[in-house]
């Protein structure tokens, strides 16, 4: 038996938020809203890519989106190219899935799978990385306000 | 129906010694099997069950379904926003008073 973390080549995040769907998904495709959550990044769809911005301009990602059936599924390349090492590695896929619950809930689940060709973009957006976006983008759909910490 | 911010339901899913074990061990390697979890175990299956129903329905732990396989995935999340929510606020007070405490003593020195 080993002590040491594995990569995790699939990673799973759930996260309850009380808001629609359809205002999920304004806030996972329109750059308003993902540069109050997204480390600052200016995301859109456009073209049947994902592109991503920096808060100067500078060019983030440009991914493949797989699938779009708003407002229920999302599913795209993931490249972090935003660091030349991470950039380097495969890329990765990540899926949005959004599921309206009873109460004016929905349940939204990231998956971040195919990481095996990309093991420093797996530990570096496992964990913090992800838990940081989901939770600033619970704070600010149910607040107005962006998560400040 | 789930709550939107049940903490009462994470803190009672963490209150458990065989249940935080779950978890540190789908920490370790996570997407597990009910067979493999219930291998490092001394328990029986439907026990191991029962607890890892608790730690679904805290949201702790999600599964998914892979080929004919139910796999079980560490979900952080909630442990994350009970931090951002509870351990925050605590620490930031510990962390201002001593912010203080170091700015009246270098003002008196």
């Amino acid at each position: 038996m080993t002590t040491m973390t594995q990569i995790q080549t699939t990673q799973v995040y759930q996260v309850f938020i009380q808001a629609s769907p359809e205002q999920i998904w304004e806030a996972i495709t329109k750059p308003e809203f993902t540069e109050k959550y997204f480390y600052g990044a200016r995301i859109e769809l456009a073209n049947g890519r994902r592109i991503a911005h920096g808060p100067a301009g500078e060019l983030w990602g440009d991914e493949a989106v797989l699938e779009s059936d708003p407002p229920r599924r999302l599913v795209h390349e993931w490249r972090s190219q935003y660091d030349p090492e991470l950039a380097a590695e495969e890329p990765s896929r990540v899926t949005w899935e959004i599921e309206l619950q009873d109460g004016g809930v929905s349940l939204l689940t990231v998956v971040h799978d195919q990481l095996e060709g990309a093991p420093k973009t797996a530990a570096g957006v496992a964990g913090p990385g992800w838990m940081r976006v989901l939770s600033g983008l619970k704070t600010l759909l149910e607040t107005g306000k962006p998560l400040t910490s | 129906m789930r709550l939107v911010t049940d903490d009462d339901r994470v803190f009672k899913a963490l209150a458990d010694p065989t249940r935080r074990f779950l978890l540190d061990r789908l920490f370790t390697r996570d997407g597990r099997t009910l067979t493999e979890l219930e291998s490092e175990l001394e328990m029986t299956r439907f026990g191991v069950m029962k607890h890892l129903r608790l730690l679904e329905d805290a949201g702790l732990v999600v599964t998914r379904r892979s080929g004919r396989e139910k796999l079980h995935f560490l979900n952080p999340v909630p442990i994350r926003l009970i931090h951002d929510r509870w351990i925050d606020k605590y620490t930031e007070r510990q962390v201002s008073a001593l912010a203080n405490l170091k700015h009246q003593l270098e003002e008196t020195a």
